[in-house]
């Protein structure tokens, strides 16, 4: 017994060394003051910021649509693949998982093409109007960034969901239309109830990475949409405001966590 | 199998391709369309010139590619000695400590990759350990990231092995270290090998940690291509992003190679 | 030559017995069959000798040494369970030279030794094969020949025959047995659930149900003169009636048998065991009349049950021309000689 603890000791120390220390080294410098010494003073004044408080709302609203829209979307798009198959189901659902292989910031870039002041669709637009400039500007506020998350999240939803289809017997599928009930009824009392715990997995996993997404609010560049994870960022790297970058980082920990642990409880009061 | 009448099949599919095509299949069609395009101000690009690839593979561009290999690799090894070790550790232990290191390993998932940066910034600034301004730092962020993804998935593959062989191989006389050399790690073998996939991906796709530790000469390939699009020159961009990908998937090929080849012996 | 002694071995899982002080003695170059139904303890005793279960109480003996703390691979044991578990990144050759490779058997032994073991169970010819190209009855003889190129005193089966299907497992049986007259010295340890193969192969079959020993005996004391009623019906699947002691032979639903009392007291309550195939139909000596319950056509034989006073009597007769219908009155008797009566109390599992 002392043998095997002392043996899968090392990889958990190095891990500790590497990931914990800083961590609490992070929380440590959250209470330091400029001017040295432990106190609340940086928290008070980040609390105090309106644009920690803006980041804050944005991060969690950005979050919480996201996980809804790629729920709703990634369970559409895997059921028609899983249930209603055409030609081509098979490498649509290769190409989700080739998908999962690329970076977050790729998603923004594209959008750029296509939604930018100079790109496809502003382009499609005065073209077509004539007018000197296109109706879309939604690329730098949120809803940009929302767009961006919702595309890049949702194949995270659909992978466990694909996983889960495959293993639910499609003779029950037929029984239940055998026995008359209407597709809706079968996907709400037969494929939904077998769904839940890969739906509820992969909700959770798109809440954390949205709640923590990075790439794609820096891509959009927009001065006017902050999250905590780019506030962390600027107040490091730009301000050089360690105890602020600190405090921030603590708290987008603790709304990831938080939030995280309040979505199991509620899935799992949902039976998921 | 769900929708029986020919109509509605087809409405089905007509949504799902509604949705799909612009969502998913677009947005990588047009970063390929626009790293080789030389204008896009209308409907389509045009122009069309290899010029943005002769850049991407040349000069600071293909000292980012093979910074982004080199760090991919080496944190992709390092996560898989250490979160293969951890797992079979943590195999052999009783369940609440197990539940213990399962814990620790999955922690750097669910904190923000940013304040992971930070975390290592922090720490590697000051004494003992000075790490800050050297490719290391950037390499140590990444390990952190990936090992919990390298655990994760070798710990699953560790309870999905079935004892029967450890325990074969054991009656026959073999002392645990010879078990674990000739029949767990060969066994273990196909799901190394996606987990080391793995790693090397989402090290190479990794732009929020390095954002926050790259010293200047060591740039990884995100990196570079934020500093290309934040400079306006997507286009450019468009086609680090495209080196990208390609190399990403090349080596992701070779990896499911290796993988087949392990699986059928 | 080894033997194995179990001495008072318990194994608990979670507060739950999964075997209770078990005493047994496996003499050497012996074939013991541990038969019994699943859950009974016997693959648990079986993995206490293997050393994969660790027993709360008791010791457990291979040959003179006191085994109960060593590791698995301390042991010196040979084992072949189940699923065969050959390993199957090695080929054929690889996996019999496994168990010499780690117990560091000098090189250059390993190939011939490795021809031998492969030649002992006929698979000579596969040595270059992978497990996953051969068939079940081959991966069967493989792990044999794994298990028995360390030449183990002691080989350990565990329901070795139970994923063959039941061709196979006939001539595996018989391979088994030639086998065994091969290497008489090495004992075996044979765990079953499977009554004929416990009957066809075993020296001596100890009888187990809910993680205790129930009886032990060479095949034919246990199924000619069982000492449980659990017994009498795992082995055999007998009819269990139970019947008063009287003067001259015992008393069931108000008929007097004439069978040998062994001087049990007149007047106790006993069990009488009767195996269905030693039931006659039609008149003669123990006569039970009866009403035909269920008929059932088995080929060469027809099991008729009989309600007999209160009881469901089986009896297998050879295949009747003009077999009687369910409801029929019929009468059914047995040769004194062929009961075996047993204590009160005990009753089929």
């Amino acid at each position: 017994m002392v043998r095997r603890l002392a043996w899968s000791l090392p990889p958990a120390v190095l891990l500790a060394a590497a990931f914990l220390y800083p961590l609490a080294l992070v929380v440590r410098q959250s209470f330091q003051s400029d001017t040295g010494g432990t106190s609340l003073k940086p928290y008070t004044a980040v609390f105090a910021s309106a644009a920690f408080r803006q980041a804050l709302w944005t991060t969690v609203w950005l979050a919480l649509a996201a996980t809804a829209c790629c729920l709703v979307l990634g369970f559409f798009l895997a059921l028609v693949i899983a249930f209603v198959p055409f030609p081509g189901a098979k490498a649509v659902a290769r190409f989700v998982d080739v998908f999962l292989s690329f970076p977050s910031f790729l998603i923004t870039l594209a959008l750029l093409f296509l939604y930018g002041s100079v790109g496809m669709a502003n382009g499609l637009w005065t073209e077509a109007t004539g007018e000197a400039s296109g109706p879309f500007h939604f690329l730098t506020t949120p809803w940009g960034v929302l767009l961006a998350e919702v595309t890049y999240f949702t194949p995270f939803v659909m992978r466990p969901l694909l996983a889960a289809f495959s293993q639910l017997d499609t003779a029950q599928l037929e029984v239940a239309a055998s026995l008359g009930a209407r597709p809706a009824r079968i996907v709400r009392r037969v494929i939904l109830p077998e769904a839940l715990p890969a739906l509820a997995a992969g909700g959770g996993l798109v809440l954390v990475l949205a709640l923590n997404e990075f790439g794609i609010v820096l891509f959009t560049g927009a001065k006017g949409v902050s999250t905590l994870p780019t506030l962390v960022y600027s107040k490091a790297i730009l301000e050089s405001d360690y105890p602020g970058a600190c405090v921030v980082a603590v708290v987008n920990v603790l709304v990831s966590v938080g939030l995280y642990g309040l979505y199991r409880v509620v899935s799992r009061r949902a039976g998921a | 199998m769900l929708v029986h009448n020919r109509a509605g099949k087809w409405a089905v599919w007509g949504l799902f391709l509604v949705l799909f095509l612009p969502l998913f299949a677009l947005p990588l069609l047009v970063i390929l369309a626009a790293s080789f395009a030389g204008h896009w101000s209308g409907a389509l690009p045009s122009g069309f010139t290899t010029a943005h690839y002769t850049a991407a593979t040349r000069g600071d561009s293909l000292q980012a590619l093979t910074t982004s290999l080199v760090t991919a690799v080496t944190a992709s090894l390092l996560a898989l000695a250490v979160g293969t070790w951890g797992a079979l550790g943590a195999h052999a232990l009783p369940r609440p400590l197990r539940r213990v290191l399962d814990a620790l390993f999955v922690l750097p998932v669910a904190v923000p990759s940013v304040v992971v940066g930070l975390a290592v910034l922090v720490a590697f600034s000051q004494p003992p350990v000075l790490l800050n301004g050297t490719r290391w730092i950037v390499i140590l962020a990444h390990t952190v990231l990936v090992t919990a993804f390298a655990y994760q998935s070798v710990s699953a593959a560790v309870l999905r092995l079935d004892p029967a062989y450890e325990q074969a191989a054991a009656s026959l006389g073999a002392r645990p270290a010879y078990v674990l050399w000739r029949i767990r790690l060969p066994l273990l073998l196909p799901s190394l090998t996606a987990a080391a996939g793995l790693c090397f991906t989402l090290s190479m796709g990794e732009l929020s940690a390095t954002m926050m530790l790259y010293p200047p000469d060591w740039t990884p390939l995100p990196v570079q291509i934020y500093a290309a699009t934040d400079r306006g020159r997507l286009f450019t961009g468009s086609a680090l992003a495209v080196v990208l990908m390609t190399a990403t998937l090349l080596v992701l090929f070779a990896v499911a190679r290796i993988r087949t080849r392990a699986a059928y012996r | 030559m080894t033997g194995i002694r179990f001495d008072r071995v318990s194994v608990a899982y979670g507060g739950t017995t999964v075997l209770d002080a078990l005493d047994l003695t496996v003499e050497p170059g012996e074939v013991m069959a541990l038969l019994g139904p699943s859950g009974s303890g016997k693959t648990t005793a079986l993995r206490a000798v293997a050393g994969f279960v660790r027993p709360a109480s008791g010791r457990v003996y291979v040959g003179e040494r006191d085994v109960t703390g060593l590791a698995p691979h301390q042991r010196g044991i040979g084992m072949v369970v189940q699923q065969y578990a050959l390993f199957p990144h090695m080929r054929v050759a690889d996996n019999v030279a496994f168990g010499l490779r780690a117990r560091k058997v000098p090189r250059r032994e390993i190939p011939a030794r490795v021809a031998e073991a492969l030649e002992m169970t006929g698979m000579g010819e596969y040595g270059r094969r992978y497990p996953r190209e051969l068939s079940g009855g081959q991966q069967q003889r493989v792990a044999i020949a794994r298990a028995l190129a360390v030449r183990p005193g002691v080989l350990l089966l565990d329901e070795p025959l139970s994923a063959l299907d039941a061709r196979l497992r006939s001539g595996m049986l018989a391979e088994l047995a030639r086998l065994h007259r091969e290497l008489p010295d090495v004992t075996i340890l044979y765990v079953t659930h499977d009554q004929v193969e416990a009957l066809t192969l075993a020296d001596r079959i100890a009888v187990m149900d809910r993680a205790r020993l129930q009886d032990v005996g060479t095949p034919r004391e246990l199924y000619r003169a069982p000492r449980t009623g659990f017994t009498a019906s795992f082995v055999g699947n007998a009819n269990l009636l139970p019947v008063t002691v009287g003067a001259k032979g015992v008393a069931f639903g108000g008929v007097e048998l004439e069978v040998d009392t062994r001087g049990a007291a007149k007047g106790a309550a006993a069990t009488l065991c009767v195996r269905p195939h030693v039931v006659g139909l039609g008149p003669g000596p123990n006569r039970l009349a009866g009403v035909v319950g269920e008929i059932q056509w088995r080929g060469a034989t027809h099991r008729l049950y009989v309600d007999v006073a209160g009881h469901r009597v089986m009896a297998d007769v050879r295949e009747l021309r003009r077999p009687p219908a369910p409801g029929d009155a019929v009468e059914v008797h047995f040769a004194p000689e062929d009961a075996v009566l047993l204590e009160a109390g005990v009753s089929g599992g």
